[in-house]
């Protein structure tokens, strides 16, 4: 019998040593944890329709040079932090100094303030089921440190920008840690673009402390090229009558997996997962969703929508999990997926996995084509097929796409989406 | 106006339309009636170009233009409209959008500017009002959560915003109350003009006590059986359609049964 593939010790040497030491020691620590990972494969449940589109070949192993300039200038509104290559770009980033809150690279923390990040990195999330995201936390050069005391409140979005620059081939490893305090509250745009053609991989982990009666939303925009595989990771745990609220709108890659692990462990806690995701050409997205119902009386709702067209292929799966003690939860999760050629294909998987006995859970996941009935009542009005078409793709995502709570955010999607029908749908 | 020549047509392999002749000039009101099953239905989604028909011969044609080689967004361009009998449910796309691509699709096939969205919201209130539909309905998706009668009286906005030159309403009158039907009516009177011309499909008379037809026909088997004037829609009403030696399940769909 073959051997499962392992990682190319290639992978396990970080460039950067501008770290505050107790960082760089939990870099190495985790690293040498990673020697003989296997390497996801077919086999392997949760990478089970992605491992053949995972390409980790040696020269991606470098870390790609923090050294270039931000390139793309995107008009952001309110706040912004932007990363280069996984590292801080102070000169781009535009944030005032805010009662309550820190936002801080890595790099710049004391010695105090790295241990502690140190003991909490990589707390968010079930390593076990998200293999890659230990690759991030042995190789993470630089990362963005927000803190919200309690009661603080940001008063507009606050940015990442995420840049990945592929003028070499190469990987970033971008990492977000935020600890919002009781009562706090933030709206956080995560945004990943890329410059340049070669072929790159961009592995992120971003998570979210989320503490009693704490609000966060979390928006996440997947906008990088063709050249780029995106293997990211989002760990939320969130404490007594907190809410967390995530927007993923993701454009298809070469690979884009995107695993989001959801942790209610106080009562009354809430949470709502929507997520878009749109695939063509010969594109992979993957979606592994999982929320633990660790506490009783909490709620979570999730909405996935994918949507493929010519050869692409859209994955979702989503869990979850009511523990023992998680009376009174109420889960509610839906995903649909329309197929806009006989080409594509879209694999979706509910797993619920309930051991309470007095909980409400529902789950619903659909597959289907444009309706052709929709589609006549629309043209027998004069509206062309491909406006009558882009109308009844638009009438899919709809409804998730105005959630959006930033504007700045709809309207890149929309223009992304644009691109797309013009690329998908023909002229009659 | 609209001339229609021996058209036959079917469904999967079935013929439903056997050889339909019907003329229909400008500014006149036809009905079409019969029976369940006799081919009413099918006639108004050949009219409109429902591709899950087959026209197998025969010839239709609107001031003179063949009807039958244009696509269906094509046929509405060129001035026909079809209130549907089931009108669909589209959720995520809401009324305002719908009906203003509609309206700026004509618009752009004649030539005209398109109209904003002010612009738009202001002429879609003025109509929703000659149909009671209240405005607020404008923001819901289509047909979306509606009663049988604001669906109907949605289809009749439609065609008052559309402006076609043929309206052909199939089972308008289907699944409405008294007050709902004579808001529908007063909506298909308000089409009525010298320029256009209405065909009616309905198995009932009662619609043609508030919408006065011209001409009306009988059809049965796939073809029209007898046309007469407003009298023949009141002779069936009391007669039934067993005075005409049809009887009601003596009909496409049943005898295949």
């Amino acid at each position: 019998m073959k051997p499962a593939p392992t990682l190319s010790t290639a992978f396990l040497r970080p460039a950067g040593q501008s770290l505050p030491e107790p960082l760089l020691a939990l870099r190495k620590q985790r690293g040498t944890a990673l020697v003989d990972m296997p390497l996801p494969t077919r086999k392997t449940e949760n990478w089970k329709y992605s491992s053949k589109y995972l390409k980790l070949t040696d020269d991606m192993a470098i870390s790609l040079p923090a050294d270039g300039k931000a390139g793309s200038s995107l008009a952001v509104p309110g706040y912004k932090v932007v990363f280069l290559n996984g590292v801080m770009m102070p000169e781009a980033s535009e944030y005032p100094d805010l009662d309550g809150i820190s936002i801080q690279s890595f790099g710049d923390l004391s010695d105090e303030e790295a241990t502690e990040l140190a003991d909490r990195l990589d707390s968010t999330l079930d390593n076990k089921a998200v293999q890659m995201a230990r690759l991030n936390s042995a190789r993470f050069e630089d990362g963005l440190l927000i803190r919200l005391k309690p009661d603080a409140v940001l008063d507009q979005p606050l940015f990442i920008v995420h840049e990945v620059t592929a003028s070499a081939s190469g990987s970033a490893f971008p990492r977000v840690f935020v600890d919002a305090g009781r009562n706090s509250q933030i709206t956080l745009v995560e945004e990943y673009i890329s410059s340049g053609s070669e072929t790159v991989m961009v592995n992120t982990v971003t998570e979210f402390n989320v503490a009693e009666g704490a609000n966060i939303t979390s928006v996440r925009l997947n906008m990088e090229g063709e050249n780029v595989q995106h293997i990211g990771a989002t760990g939320v745990r969130q404490q007594r009558s907190s809410r967390f609220e995530s927007h993923c709108v993701g454009f298809g890659g070469p690979l884009r997996r995107h695993d989001l692990q959801v942790r209610l462990e106080g009562e009354g806690a809430e949470c709502k997962l929507n997520g878009v995701v749109v695939t063509q050409g010969k594109q992979h997205y993957d979606n592994h969703t999982n929320i633990e119902h660790v506490a009783a009386h909490c709620n979570s709702e999730e909405t996935y929508r994918n949507i493929a067209a010519d050869q692409s292929h859209a994955v979702f799966n989503g869990r979850i999990h009511i523990h023992q003690d998680a009376q009174k939860s109420n889960a509610d999760m839906n995903n649909k997926n329309l197929l806009l050629s006989n080409g594509a294909e879209i694999d979706t998987k509910p797993e619920l996995e309930i051991y309470a006995d007095d909980v409400k859970c529902a789950h619903g996941a659909t597959i289907g084509q444009l309706d052709e009935i929709s589609l006549f009542y629309l043209v027998s009005r004069g509206i062309g097929r491909r406006e009558a078409n882009v109308l009844l793709t638009m009438a899919f995502i709809n409804e998730l796409v105005e959630q959006i709570p930033v504007e700045a955010v709809r309207e890149t999607a929309q223009t992304r989406l644009n691109q797309f029908f013009d690329q998908t749908f023909e002229e009659a | 106006m609209l001339s229609i020549k021996n058209l036959h047509a079917s469904v999967e392999g079935k013929e439903i339309l056997k050889g339909i002749n019907l003329e229909i000039k400008a500014g006149e009101v036809h009905a079409i009636m019969g029976p369940n099953g006799s081919g009413k239905s099918t006639l108004s989604q050949v009219l409109a170009g429902n591709e899950a028909f087959e026209v197998t011969s025969g010839e239709v044609t609107l001031n003179g233009e063949n009807l039958l080689d244009l696509e269906t967004e094509e046929r509405a361009r060129e001035g026909i409209f079809l209130a549907f009998q089931y009108p669909v449910e589209i959720p995520g796309v809401s009324n305002l959008q719908f009906l203003r691509t509609a309206v700026n699709a004509m618009r752009a096939h004649k030539g005209e500017p398109e109209m904003n969205a002010a612009e738009f919201m202001k002429l879609a209130k003025e109509v929703s009002k000659q149909v009671d539909l209240d405005p607020a309905f404008l923001k819901r998706g289509v047909n979306e959560g509606f009663s049988g009668g604001e669906k109907k009286r949605n289809e009749i906005m439609q065609a008052l915003l559309l402006q076609p030159k043929l309206a052909i309403l199939d089972e308008t009158d289907s699944g409405l109350d008294i007050d709902a039907l004579q808001v529908v009516s007063k909506g298909v009177n308000a089409l009525r003009a010298e320029d256009r011309a209405i065909l009616m499909v309905t198995h009932y008379q009662r619609l043609l006590n508030h919408i006065v037809p011209d001409h009306v026909h009988v059809l049965a088997g796939g073809k029209i059986v007898k046309s007469g004037g407003r009298e023949l829609a009141l002779e069936l009403e009391e007669r039934g359609y067993g005075w005409l030696g049809i009887k009601d399940e003596e009909t496409a769909d049943s005898s295949a049964n």
